[in-house]
């Protein structure tokens, strides 16, 4: 189930590395916290953690090109 | 059709089009069918819209979208749409085409292509958002599979159903990136074959083509393939084209993508000439099938 708070979710991990290390540290914790279903919840406790990571590395690359680009 | 492994299919193989590759461009605009613009470069520059009208003249030109988020729960940037229908009234490209991403929430900017839970809610939002497109661009765009680092959380379908049930649901057309069908499937353990094999044939109309490299994380480390744009596409690449254009009913536009580390212009070339080829071995087994 997607929704829009779930893409809020999303987004604030791949981009914020506290918000990450929090929710690395208790996935169903700071999900819950956020507002997310139950369902949400427990799907973002099997996140894959080494794509995550690789993927706000690679994000954060980009965002940081776009920087030096303007 | 310029160069080699001309076919009865009308097939077509270009370039993106980067500023650094301009003049390259220029220069062998007799062997390079279309070219693909990045449509959101272009957004706010009126003499840079003039000046792709000009080129649009010359050969056929697609425009790409890379930032309206259509693959999600919102809709996108009402502003972000117009800028889009208005470049494309401006340049009449032959097509337009944006990416099956989400890239914002609010007002958190995630600056790249990421992909959406790939659930029925996603599906029925992107078809929302494709329908609002095609509303105020006048025309819906094709819709492009991109490539992830992350097996998108909150999942109940796998890449393929979920592109084939999107398509479904908003009647667009696929552009298919083969790097991007090639990386995700290596990285998730799927055959690349098998998973070009399960979407609709009938449904693609467009491809694109690149490369990208290994990287590694964690403990013990992992490593996926990143889609960067850096380098040649690789053998695979070529042979899922093959396979491609020997499934396909359609005439096929293939795009080789580069946004860096830009070889000599020759190089690119030999890169669009081993696509040709690659579309005539498939369109020849079609014919001999």
């Amino acid at each position: 189930m997607n929704t829009p708070e779930m893409e809020r979710f999303l987004a604030k991990i791949y981009v914020d590395a506290d918000a990450r290390a929090r929710f690395l540290a208790a996935p169903y914790v700071e999900a819950a916290r956020a507002g997310l279903q139950e369902e949400q919840c427990r799907a973002l406790e099997k996140i894959d953690r080494v794509g995550l990571e690789m993927a706000a590395r690679s994000f954060g690359r980009k965002r940081e090109r776009k920087r030096t680009r303007k | 059709m310029a160069g080699v492994g001309a076919n009865n299919m009308t097939d077509r193989v270009g370039l993106g089009w980067r500023p650094e590759l301009a003049a390259g461009i220029f220069a062998h605009l007799d062997k390079i069918e279309v070219i693909e613009v990045i449509a959101d470069d272009y957004f706010d520059s009126a003499s840079g819209a003039r000046a792709i009208k000009t080129l649009a003249a010359q050969r056929p030109v697609a425009l790409h979208g890379i930032s309206l988020g259509l693959a999600s729960t919102s809709p996108p940037q009402r502003k972000r749409l117009e800028k889009m229908a208005r470049l494309v009234e401006k340049v009449r490209p032959e097509s337009w085409s944006e990416h099956l991403a989400f890239v914002r929430a609010g007002d958190i900017e995630i600056g790249h292509l990421a992909a959406p839970p790939r659930s029925s809610s996603t599906i029925d939002g992107t078809a929302a958002n494709l329908d609002r497109a095609r509303a105020t661009v006048g025309s819906l765009p094709l819709v492009e599979n991109i490539a992830t680092l992350i097996d998108p959380p909150a999942s109940d379908l796998d890449e393929p159903a979920w592109l084939t049930k999107t398509l479904n649901a908003s009647g667009s057309k696929l552009l298919l990136d083969l790097h991007n069908l090639y990386a995700n499937s290596v990285n998730f353990g799927v055959r690349p074959g098998e998973f070009l094999a399960r979407l609709p044939a009938h449904k693609i109309y467009q491809v694109h083509i690149s490369g990208g490299k290994w990287i590694h994380d964690g403990d013990p480390p992992h490593q996926r393939l990143l889609d960067d744009h850096l380098h040649d596409p690789p053998d695979p690449v070529y042979d899922l084209l093959a396979d491609l254009a020997e499934r396909c009913p359609n005439p096929l536009t293939v795009i080789l993508e580069r946004d860096g580390s830009y070889p000599p212009m020759e190089h690119l070339l030999a890169q669009l000439n081993r696509a040709r080829l690659a579309l005539a071995k498939g369109r020849s087994a079609k014919a001999a099938a």
